[in-house]
């Protein structure tokens, strides 16, 4: 194998160039405020946005015209 | 919608040995991404077995997807039977897993786990890099951007050590 086909490999010990891509979008911001929790408050905070979206899925059913 | 406090508090107050992974993990560990199941993998003792047997037994754990009616009894016996359970609850959805993939059993993922204070339970979680190497192995096009994220998560960590 040479050295082209090696850095076109997906590799589960290295960098991935699929997750690489994705990585350009993620937003750190989000990242950097979550880390300045504990794990129960990153827990709360996904749980409160599960009850949100759950909330705006019922909310769509209610207002779908007949 | 999923009761995961609800979940991790049978468990727990069973004595039932287990590690939390996937999504619920990722967000302990600082993901922006929701989830609406909890995946555990646990402890395949027969002792554990009988405790988790018993511990969910209130909740009417069945099949997640399948027919309803059928003969399905979620004790020890089907536990030690099978391996790996997609499971809906009264407290949600729960994936009980005997192995997980890339990441093998309750005792391979031990040493590369971490207990953390949740919810006011004391939890164990796998740790990120462990998180990060199952996802990869699970190899699921859905997981390149969580993986993404998680690698992240670690970057961010470390360039604030």
């Amino acid at each position: 194998m040479n050295r082209t086909d090696q850095d076109s490999l997906p590799d589960a010990f290295g960098r991935d160039p699929v997750v690489e891509a994705y990585k350009k979008d993620v937003d750190r911001t989000l990242i950097r405020e979550n880390l300045k929790l504990t794990t129960s408050e990153r827990i709360e905070k996904m749980i409160a946005a599960l009850r949100f979206a759950e909330a705006v899925r019922h909310s769509r059913v209610k207002d779908s015209p007949r | 919608m999923t009761d995961f406090g609800k979940l991790l508090e049978t468990l727990t107050s069973a004595s039932v040995e287990f590690i939390i992974i996937g999504g619920f993990a990722a967000t302990a560990h600082g993901s922006a991404h929701v989830t609406v199941d909890l995946d555990v993998v646990y402890q395949r003792t027969p002792e554990n077995v009988e405790r988790l047997a018993s511990a969910l037994e209130p909740l009417a754990p069945y099949l997640r997807g399948a027919p309803p009616g059928l003969p399905f009894r979620f004790n020890a016996e089907t536990i030690t039977r099978g391996l790996n359970f997609t499971l809906t609850t009264t407290a949600g959805d729960l994936d009980l897993l005997g192995e997980a993939t890339g990441g093998g059993t309750y005792e391979g993922l031990l040493p590369r786990s971490e207990i953390r204070e949740l919810l006011g339970l004391e939890c164990r979680f796998v740790n990120l890099a462990t998180l990060i190497h199952l996802k990869r192995s699970a190899g699921r096009p859905k997981d390149f951007e969580r993986i993404a994220e998680l690698e992240a998560i670690q970057q961010e960590q470390k360039s604030s050590e």
